[in-house]
């Protein structure tokens, strides 16, 4: 059961949070061949320290995907009618992530009630990772 | 003079307004299924058949990121059929690649099994902090043949421009 329910949930309350990792080495590799991102930054550290980088790093979509699931395991895939995020700092290597998710506000839009939430993802530092808004409708 | 005035951008920006010409992907059940078991998916309609088909869906419904998914596989039909992607023209550098931000906006289920078709279009370019930061924009559409338009994307990159060298 959700623990809030979706036609009654108020403005300010907070979706159980949903956590990830620590993203190994694998889970980026894994990411990049279901996502079909290959780019090397990723995946492979000779390219990464060619380009100056330190390690590789995650990709942002891992986290924007993870970050979808707060909203999604509460209101259902169907209920989703935008989803968007900032990549504010870079995920690294072993961050383990935490998604949360606030409802900010409740709307008529469609022929529908719709809801937004505000969304973010941050690291176990506090690190914010990323930001951003989501819209439900209401059944 | 501010040296980060100095670095020089990498992005093509006379191909603000280009169209990409749009070609067809195939949205495979295996794909689906594997891409949301790696990002932790716990509804089952991403992955187990009949807990998709007993919720009304025909099939395996894409979870809300996968939309990733069909353009990078839509960028690899371009390359088989020779047409330049969006990033070739614009002139992606990973070695200096981010992701500024991605947008959805949702109007109907992506399912298994659907052939669609998805173009993009190079919208603009701009930079940030002195120049230091180059960003370019991108919208996207996936259609499907009978049901319409299923989503569409507004996407940034940027480049992290290298400092000059003396």
């Amino acid at each position: 059961m959700n623990a809030i329910d979706l036609n009654t949930a108020d403005i300010g309350s907070s979706l159980p949070e949903v956590t990830f990792g620590p993203i190994s080495r694998a889970t980026l590799a894994l990411y990049a061949g279901a996502s079909g991102d290959h780019n090397p930054a990723h995946i492979d550290i000779d390219f990464a320290r060619n380009a100056g980088l330190p390690d590789v790093f995650a990709h942002g979509m891992l986290s924007f995907g993870v970050l979808t699931r707060v909203v999604t395991q509460w209101a259902g895939v169907a209920a989703l009618r935008e989803f968007g995020a900032r990549f504010v700092s870079i995920t690294q290597v072993h961050d383990k992530i935490s998604c949360k998710a606030t409802i900010i506000e409740r709307f008529e839009a469609g022929g529908e009630t719709r809801l937004r939430l505000a969304v973010v993802a941050t690291a176990q530092d506090g690190r914010e990772t990323l930001n951003g808004d989501a819209v439900v409708a209401l059944a | 003079m501010d040296a980060t005035t100095a670095r020089k951008g990498i992005f093509d920006r006379s191909t603000k307004g280009t169209q990409i010409e749009p070609v067809k992907v195939l949205v495979e059940r295996g794909r689906i299924r594997f891409f949301s078991q790696v990002l932790g998916q716990t509804d089952p309609i991403h992955f187990d058949l009949d807990a998709a088909r007993a919720a009304g869906h025909p099939d395996l419904v894409a979870p809300p990121s996968f939309f990733m998914v069909i353009e990078a596989a839509a960028n690899e039909e371009r390359k088989r059929l020779g047409i330049t992607t969006a990033q070739e023209l614009v002139r992606v550098d990973y070695r200096y690649l981010l992701h500024g931000e991605e947008r959805y906006f949702y109007e109907a289920p992506i399912y298994a099994g659907d052939e669609v078709e998805i173009g993009i279009v190079i919208t603009d370019f701009y930079d940030k902090k002195g120049g230091a930061m180059e960003f370019v924009t991108f919208e996207s559409r996936i259609v499907h043949p009978e049901r319409g338009l299923l989503v569409r994307s507004q996407r940034s990159l940027l480049h992290r421009l290298p400092e000059p060298r003396s």
